[in-house]
């Protein structure tokens, strides 16, 4: 455990969906009062074990409904693990979504508040770093404009902003990438240069050539709950040998 | 307690206040006009109506009326928003592993805000009536409120939780208090319902605490203080027993959004 920021053992999910739309109403219950609400249940993890090590850049693939998000949200504590344990060593914070918790009704200084206190930080820190995160974002003249009247680029631009301003060892990415232009993606790349052996990541992506850049080991998950860990390069070749 | 659940909590009241009267000109100012302007209004129709009740001056009226109402409202507001205050936040906590118990005592903040600025405006018509205050009396109303408070937090522990499995349950919360409201005469004495529906209102909560805050207003009095002194204990059994609960359950209401 010394080296690990994130330890993984035997870890289990498993959801019970209901076959028709919504159980947790009366009126499902009021016209079916025989019948047991129907479930299909399904796997979205099966004895997962690995580990992230202190500094390591550690990415998951694989393709849609292989569970990665749930591995996400099991790891960051939002779901638990109906068998098996997670160990975090270290300040994990979770990037499920850039700008969590941004009320579009409200400024752009009101958001990075309320987002930068929901992502940890205290009213202080924010109050130190504001005219940074407003500058890196190329923002400034925009600091009192309700959100709702941003582009959806200038919105991930303040919310990256303020995600780097965020104190952690650990940090769980899922496809921060994917929703912004080349330029914000060039941004994103130098700051995984910059943290790289400092914090620990686990990153979700379908870009597979970032992933191959810039991982130390890769997880592939596959379609029936087996796994395979081992190093980018020849992780990225069997999964796109597997799509072909 | 660190200082970021403590900065989240601000945030989060500050955003729902801020919400609730964004985009419209007078901004905050609705905040004690409305309810102002709510209370002249029922003033003047039910003074006009009834004339006099019971023992009571109509300027004693006034105070009578008013405080009711702002108990009830405070019950109301308590409840359904700390009913739905997990569930409203589903976009949070499916996305972030903050405290969740935070967005629990922040939609009661908000209830005990509009309880307060209620009870300061009563006390502004109050002083202009003319009604004599005693301390003890304003210090018993206080004491009500911080049980009444204690217990919708206590009960919101259980409700948020239940309301991710039940969405019928905001609807049948509707209809309770609707039934609570008039079995709590919050709009005219006990004195005027028939003696064999009196027990309804005798039994109810929330009416003693309507009661026991009328007395104190309008005659100084404190009654039912063994009744309050109970409440209260049994408010704080909840808030420990909730809170046991609530950390126990809230683990798997992520998956049930």
């Amino acid at each position: 455990m010394e080296n690990s920021a994130i330890q993984v053992k035997n870890v289990s999910k498993r959801f019970k969906i209901p076959v028709k739309g919504h159980s947790n109403t009366l009126q499902e219950r009021f016209l079916n009062p025989f019948r047991k609400v129907q479930y299909r249940e399904f796997d979205a993890l099966r004895d997962l074990s690995f580990d992230v090590k202190k500094g390591e850049f550690f990415s998951v693939i694989g393709p849609n409904g292989v569970g990665k998000s749930t591995l996400l949200k099991i790891v960051s504590k939002i779901y638990v693990p109906d068998e098996g344990s997670v160990e975090v060593e270290g300040l994990l914070v979770p990037f499920l979504e850039l700008g969590v918790g941004f009320n579009p009704e409200l400024s752009a200084r009101e958001n990075v508040y309320l987002n930068g206190t929901i992502l940890g930080l205290t009213k202080r820190e924010l109050d130190e770093y504001i005219d940074e995160i407003f500058d890196f974002a190329e923002l400034k003249d925009f600091a009192d404009m309700s959100i709702k009247n941003f582009s959806s680029g200038m919105a991930v631009r303040l919310a990256f902003s303020i995600a780097i301003k965020v104190k952690s060892d650990i940090l769980v990415l899922d496809e921060v990438l994917a929703v912004g232009d080349a330029e914000f993606q060039k941004k994103c790349y130098s700051y995984f240069d910059s943290i790289k052996g400092k914090k620990s990541i686990l990153y979700v992506s379908h870009a597979l050539s970032s992933v191959e850049k810039y991982s130390n080991r890769v997880l592939w998950l596959k379609e029936d709950r087996s796994y395979e860990i081992g190093s980018p390069k020849e992780m990225v070749k069997k999964y796109t040998g597997s799509i072909n | 307690m660190n200082r970021n659940d403590i900065d989240l909590y601000k945030q989060f009241v500050k955003t729902i206040f801020k919400m609730r009267y964004k985009g419209s000109l007078l901004g905050f100012f609705w905040v004690l006009f409305k309810p102002f302007f709510m209370f002249i209004i029922l003033f003047i129709v039910f003074s006009s109506v009834s004339g006099t009740v019971g023992d009571l001056t109509s300027k004693q009226y006034a105070v009578y009326l008013l405080s009711g109402l702002v108990i009830f409202t405070f019950f109301n507001e308590g409840i359904v928003w700390g009913l739905g205050s997990i569930i409203e936040r589903a976009d949070l906590i499916v996305k972030i592993n903050f405290k969740r118990e935070i967005v629990v005592i922040s939609a009661l903040t908000m209830a005990l805000i509009n309880f307060a600025i209620n009870l300061l405006i009563v006390a502004v018509i109050g002083i202009v009536l003319q009604i004599q205050f005693s301390f003890i009396g304003v210090a018993y109303i206080l004491l009500i409120g911080l049980t009444m408070f204690l217990g919708m937090y206590g009960i919101a522990f259980f409700s948020s939780i239940w309301m991710v499995y039940l969405r019928d349950l905001a609807h049948i919360m509707e209809l309770v208090l609707q039934l609570m409201f008039y079995a709590s005469a919050v709009f005219f004495p006990i004195e005027m319902i028939p003696e064999k529906y009196q027990f309804i209102v005798r039994y109810n909560p929330i009416a003693i605490f309507i009661q026991s805050v009328r007395e104190a207003l309008t005659h100084q009095n404190i009654v039912n203080l063994n009744f309050v002194l109970g409440s209260l204990l049994v408010s704080i059994l909840l808030v420990l027993i909730g809170s046991v609960y609530f950390k126990k359950k809230i683990l798997r209401v992520a998956e049930h959004f």
